[in-house]
């Protein structure tokens, strides 16, 4: 008891609490940081301290050491190596060959190659950055309009959430309880729909402005083949993920390991040397304790809004609105928008799930389903203003290109974003249909 | 999202001395972690090698794994302070100047010495419990105990350099005209963006005007 209301009015602790973490989150205290004390905090005023300090004490451990959890220090590494595996420009190569020869061929080329790199990776921001210098030139020497050429290489890095391996959408699964291996499986065809519909609006686009993306032919059926190898190490990535879920011949984290072995030997063959390992490695742990702290820290918080009733207050508010579930549905997907555009995807995810989670599922949407559109949602504010980071990482790799053109670039891509959101919200079948198959 | 100047900042100073003590024990403490997560994925290719083609799985490869977790969830916790990668939200700090930034800081590790304080305190009773009752895994009955015991020491640690950066911090506050030491500086995102390019592209991204690609362009 610190204010002296917690047993009399739990709720209202909790709303406070909410306020409190929101402040502090906005004054820019470390979210771990700003989680735990307000989580800490919250519990000693509902049950004192000696039982609050007890309950925050073990949290860190106990979360942590889930073997669910164990399945993220693998998908980071793999991506930390994935560069030094070499498969950018492979790629790239592979895809230019194959679908050059639509309208806007090396721009459906790139959003291809770059879904691929960025799935593996798992870095949209890196994506990008790599990109830039291996798609871009080869663009603009085709004629192509560089406001088309940046903005394909700074949206198709956000395809890298949601085709497996993915470390949010394993992060989700976590916070939510559901099946890690669920999460992953329904994210492919989403992955692949978003591509899809990002090709589409290139090849649509460059029919009518002919001159914006002009095909580029003339590969013989041996120059295409002579490109396959070089999709191996995503194609080993993809597949063993994948493959191990659907067939249970690996849990997630072995899958993940395994994954990580083979990138890592191909990093090794490509004459990768010691020290840059050592860098991966290192940069991989980094990310790992952040991650790790992120989550921990979030339950923390979690335990005491679950001691205050909020979440189920919220609810039940939220299910006895009179109002189409679709459009409280559409409603908090524009939250998640404007709030995307001034925060990190997985710390954004962490702060709201907790409350707004179980009001979706009292709603009656599928949990997976909500999962995948949430992240989709969290990369789109990845390439939108204010931040947008990716752009602004292509315009750092191409100075020659403003920013405004980069931004100019994406419209394209953000009005593809939105096509895609609508589509999934219309046939969420096209997210739960392979994880139900592998259930059932 | 940050850098550290104080290893680039004139040497000498008692804060820049402690920097330079922690350092190195982050880095290890890093290191190991990293270690660790190379450790996971050799297990895990074993596990799968073992139980596919000898049909004989490692025993107790699921306790070991989650005994095995707290190395890479908390040994870089410090690391991760020092180089500014617990993540934040910039959009206000990051636009303050002088001493509201510095005062805005100070206030964040003022916080962070409190919680984590209390979570080294905390989570060393946690460990001793599980020493004196003698916890073991349910499946191949290892002790928990050690891997307990790396909270309080990951955690203790992190507070060491959280005291760096509020003394680094305080003293910004008192006097803004004074070199930066012990303490990490927001970057804009243009400089985040460089710093992703860096990472992602490493040497490569020097003398990129030499690039034929580039001149070719129309």
């Amino acid at each position: 008891m610190i204010i002296g209301i917690g047993f009399s009015d739990p709720f209202l602790v909790g709303l406070i609490g909410l306020g409190i973490l929101f402040v502090l989150v906005v004054l820019g205290v470390r979210v771990v940081i700003a989680a735990s004390l307000v989580g800490l905090v919250g519990l000693v005023e509902l049950l004192g301290w000696g039982p609050a300090a007890g309950i925050v004490g073990t949290i860190p451990h106990s979360k942590s050491s889930a073997y669910a959890l164990s399945v993220l220090p693998m998908f980071i590494f793999i991506g930390f190596l994935a560069f030094h595996a070499g498969m950018t420009r492979d790629l790239f190569e592979a895809a230019r060959k194959w679908i050059g020869w639509v309208p806007g061929g090396l721009a459906v080329a790139t959003v291809f190659a770059t879904a691929g790199f960025a799935a593996v990776s798992g870095a949209s921001t890196a994506t990008a950055a790599v990109f830039s210098r291996v798609a871009i030139p080869e663009m603009l020497r085709y004629g192509y309009d560089r406001r088309l050429a940046a903005g394909v290489v700074a949206a198709g890095g956000t395809l890298a959430s949601l085709i497996p391996p993915s470390a949010i959408l394993v992060i989700y699964a976590i916070i939510v309880e559901e099946s890690v291996g669920r999460l992953l499986l329904a994210g492919f065809l989403p992955g692949l729909v978003s591509a899809l519909i990002y090709a589409a609006i290139i090849i649509i686009w460059s029919r009518f402005y002919t001159d914006i993306g002009p095909p580029v032919s003339g590969f013989s059926w041996r120059e295409r083949f002579e490109t396959l190898p070089g999709l191996i190490p995503i194609l080993a990535v993809v597949t063993i993920i994948i493959s191990a879920i659907t067939y249970g011949w690996a849990t997630p984290t072995e899958a993940g390991a395994l994954g990580a072995a083979v990138v890592f030997s191909i990093a090794l063959l490509k004459g990768t040397n010691f020290k840059t390992i050592r860098g991966a490695l290192m940069e991989s742990a980094k990310l790992t304790v952040m991650i790790f702290s992120l989550i921990w820290g979030v339950l923390i918080f979690v335990r005491f809004l679950g001691f205050s009733g909020l979440p189920e207050a919220f609810t039940l508010w939220i299910t006895q609105l009179d109002a189409d579930p679709m459009v409280i549905m559409i409603c908090i997907l524009i939250a998640y928008a404007i709030l995307g555009m001034f925060m990190d995807a997985i710390g954004m995810l962490l702060l709201t799930l907790p409350v707004v989670y179980p009001a979706v599922i009292a709603l009656g949407f599928d949990s997976v389903w909500f999962g995948i559109i949430v992240v989709k949602m969290a990369e789109v504010c990845l390439i939108t203003p204010p931040i947008g980071l990716n752009c602004f990482v292509v315009n750092g790799v191409r100075p020659d290109i403003p920013l405004t053109d980069v931004f100019r670039g994406i419209t394209l891509f953000f009005v593809a974003d939105v096509i895609t959101i609508a589509v999934l919200l219309a046939f969420p079948e096209i997210v739960t249909w392979l994880p139900n198959l592998v259930r059932g | 999202m940050e850098t550290q100047p104080s290893q680039h900042a004139s040497p000498g100073g008692p804060l820049d001395k402690a920097d330079r003590l922690l350092s190195p024990v982050e880095d290890i403490f890093n290191f190991i972690a990293a270690l660790a997560i190379f450790v996971l994925m050799l297990l895990g290719v074993l596990q799968i090698v073992l139980r596919t083609v000898f049909n004989a799985p490692i025993v107790g490869y699921i306790d070991m794994v989650e005994l095995s977790m707290a190395t890479m969830a908390f040994l870089g916790a410090a690391y991760c302070q020092r180089v500014g990668a617990h993540i934040r939200m910039e959009i206000l700090i990051g636009n303050l100047r002088g001493r509201a930034l510095w005062i805005a800081e100070t206030f964040g590790i003022v916080l962070s010495l409190f919680i984590v304080g209390v979570l080294v305190w905390y989570s060393w009773g946690h460990f001793l419990r599980a020493y004196e009752l003698g916890d073991s895994t349910i499946d191949a009955e290892y002790p928990v105990w050690p891997s307990k015991l790396l909270v309080p020491i990951a955690f203790g640690l992190w507070f060491l350099r959280l005291l760096i950066q509020f003394v680094g911090y305080l003293r910004l506050s008192l006097n803004p005209a004074v070199t930066p030491e012990g303490v990490v500086l927001i970057k804009r995102v243009e400089e985040v963006a460089r710093d992703e390019i860096h990472e992602a592209l490493g040497d490569e991204t020097e003398g990129q005007s030499n690039d034929p690609d580039r001149r070719a362009q129309p």
